[in-house]
């Protein structure tokens, strides 16, 4: 267990090239012991370079990363005590279930009785204890996925715990239950666990930290709530909620006021410098109030589609050319045609530039 | 309809069966005839059609001085020249393979795919361009006619089959299976060995397969690079032939040349029944 720098690290794959094109534009981050992190992004935005980084599968062209303030940048992977679990599995065909956990054991030349006791608990928690005498190749993907969670589980001491889309393969209830098991093996041997996924829920509720990013930039570290509730580019927002946020093009009117179409929407952004200026207001779905009568804040749609949800409808609406989706409780009943909708100014979020203002 | 494809599909494989196996009971039968079972008339049953007799085989063993051939020294020659340039074939090659299925090599307009087809052109070229630089080559190191001089050359000839079955091989196993050994506490020659060869077995029995037939079958260079201090089975086996033909020797020698291919054959196809060459890394 340590903690991880990356300093000022930054990749391509090209290096030779006059105009070489990065897969990772230079970042710094510490990812402190003990937390659990999601990286979050769509496919090609350089997740899975970042954790070849830190396991030493690539070399970055650029930085340095440290473990506990030691230079590791040179050092081999082998030589690095990193787990790293990939989106397939990966697993020793031609060994039993229990050569295959014990494998990182005997690299490292643990006792018999250490490994003994290490395969065991870790074939419990992911129940494997009924398979460890066969052959690894006879099992199923997911529990060949299993045994590859399984290796990097089995050292309790290594620095990270990296996990490139692990759950991919494994269906959605044991999923479900594995996520859970990783959040108790982090909470009990505080283990630095690293979860690359292009699920937003399984980010959300897996991390404590999340880091989102878009063509090998690091658009926005934070909490779940704060990635959900300000998102800091109109990327977040419409990469994170389930719907995306909704963005609309809009003018700043005053110093809190923006104007869409030919409504005024306060906002709590200080939007001073902006006076005139095209920006873009923000405001998720789940936010956004049905009001009763047109007052401060509201804006008229007319209604175009109701979904039911099951536990809750998305009521999507045109507002001129601009479309507005709302949640709202399953219960409310929706009158037909034209609807008030209620923006409140602590919700909204103001993106010049595409950044938060 | 479904009687006419089982009765066609019986008949093909009896067809079949008859049309590989009768060359091999034709040779087992003239094996044990002698002179007069051969030219007289048309023979198939022994006892009842001719008396057999073990005269072909004994031609086998005879000193030449005793009006025999004497194939076992050439047969151990073979057995030797075979085993140990496949031996050495496979290791070089694989090695060889991995490093080009693992590695990225670049010199001027040299590629990876460019140097594998190099090893590859080797075999496309007609053999009998390479015979006079062979022949040039060991007379200069003082190997000609000898039985270290075939292996070297063998070696040249079997590693471009091991080359490029393994790298075909290596290319079919996942790079994530080294770069998890290396997560896992290997380094890289352990990650070789300890775990990307151990899942190349399969690949590893059908490269040594090819070398062990392509050098047990060799004629020409066995027949171009050695005169009389060391001779190969296939040299001698041509060398049985005369004005008479002597079918029961010629037959007998034959069966003995292609006994070990049949052990071989029986020994990876056991293996290949067990399901341990196909979908092995799925």
């Amino acid at each position: 267990m340590a903690k991880i720098d990356l300093s000022n690290i930054s990749h391509t794959y090209n290096p030779l090239d006059p105009k070489p094109t990065y897969a990772l534009n230079p970042f710094s981050m510490t990812w402190e012991n003990g937390m659990r992190y999601a990286i979050l992004g769509p496919s090609g935005c350089g997740k899975t370079t970042m954790l070849n980084i830190v396991s030493g599968l690539v070399r970055p062209s650029k930085g340095e990363i440290l473990f506990d303030e030691t230079p590791v940048t040179d050092l081999r992977t082998e030589d690095r005590n990193i787990a790293q679990v990939f989106q397939f599995p990966v697993i020793y065909n031609t060994m039993t279930v229990y050569d295959n956990l014990a494998f990182p054991l005997r690299c490292r030349e643990f006792t018999k009785e250490k490994i003994e006791e290490r395969v065991k608990a870790v074939s419990d928690t992911l129940n494997l204890s009924s398979f460890l005498n066969s052959p690894a190749r006879k099992l199923t993907a997911d529990q060949k996925q299993l045994i590859s969670l399984g290796r990097g589980l089995v050292r309790e001491d290594v620095a990270a715990v990296l996990m490139d889309e692990p759950l991919t393969v494994i269906d959605p209830d044991l999923k479900f239950r594995l996520r859970r098991n990783l959040k108790e093996i982090n909470e009990q041997y505080k283990t630095t666990l690293v979860y690359v996924t292009h699920d937003q829920n399984e980010a959300m509720t897996f991390a404590e930290n999340i880091i989102v990013m878009d063509q090998g930039e690091i658009v926005q570290v934070g909490l779940p709530k704060d990635l959900f509730e300000k998102p800091k580019t109109t990327f977040v927002g419409y990469f994170i909620g389930s719907p995306a946020m909704n963005i609309f093009h809009s003018t700043v009117s005053s110093d809190h006021e923006v104007k869409i179409n030919d409504t005024t929407i306060k906002t709590n952004s200080n939007l001073g410098s902006l006076k005139d200026k095209n920006v873009k207001l923000g405001i998720r779905s789940e936010f956004i109030e049905l009001a009763e009568k047109e007052r401060s804040n509201t804006v008229k749609i007319k209604l175009t589609r109701v979904e039911d949800f099951g536990n809750f409808k998305l009521l999507t609406g045109k507002m001129g050319d601009l479309v507005v989706k709302s949640k709202v409780e399953r219960e409310k009943s929706i009158p037909d045609g034209e609807l008030n909708l209620y923006f409140p100014p602590e919700k909204c979020c103001v993106y010049s530039d595409e950044k938060l203002v | 309809m479904i009687k006419l494809y089982t009765f066609l599909k019986y008949f093909f494989i009896t067809f079949w069966t008859v049309f590989v196996v009768a060359p091999f009971l034709w040779a087992v039968s003239t094996s044990f005839k002698d002179f007069q079972s051969v030219n007289s008339k048309v023979t198939y049953i022994p006892w009842l059609d001719f008396e057999p007799t073990l005269e072909g085989w004994r031609v086998l063993i005879k000193s030449p001085a005793k009006g025999g051939v004497d194939i076992v020294e050439p047969y151990f020659n073979s057995i030797f020249v075979t085993c140990t340039a496949s031996l050495i074939s496979i290791v070089l090659g694989t090695l060889a393979a991995y490093a080009l299925s693992r590695f990225t090599f670049k010199a001027g307009f040299v590629r990876n795919n460019d140097i594998t087809f190099f090893f590859i052109s080797q075999r496309i070229m007609p053999p009998i361009v390479l015979s006079i630089p062979f022949f040039i080559f060991l007379s200069t190191i003082g190997l000609l006619d000898s039985l270290l001089g075939l292996v070297v050359v063998y070696i040249v000839l079997l590693m471009p089959i091991a080359v490029w079955i393994m790298v075909d091989f290596f290319n079919r196993v996942p790079k994530e299976l080294d770069e998890t050994a290396l997560i896992d506490g290997c380094n890289p020659y352990q990650a070789f060995y300890k775990v990307v060869l151990p899942n190349s077995i399969p690949g590893l029995i059908v490269a040594g397969m090819f070398c062990i037939i392509f050098g047990w079958i060799d004629f020409f260079f066995a027949f171009i690079l050695t005169f009389t201090e060391v001779q190969l089975l296939p040299v001698k086996v041509v060398a049985l032939n005369s004005s008479i033909t002597p079918w029961w020797s010629l037959s007998a020698s034959a069966l003995v040349s292609v006994a070990p291919l049949i052990i071989v054959a029986f020994i990876v196809e056991r293996y290949l029944s067990k399901g341990n060459l196909s979908g092995a890394l799925k």
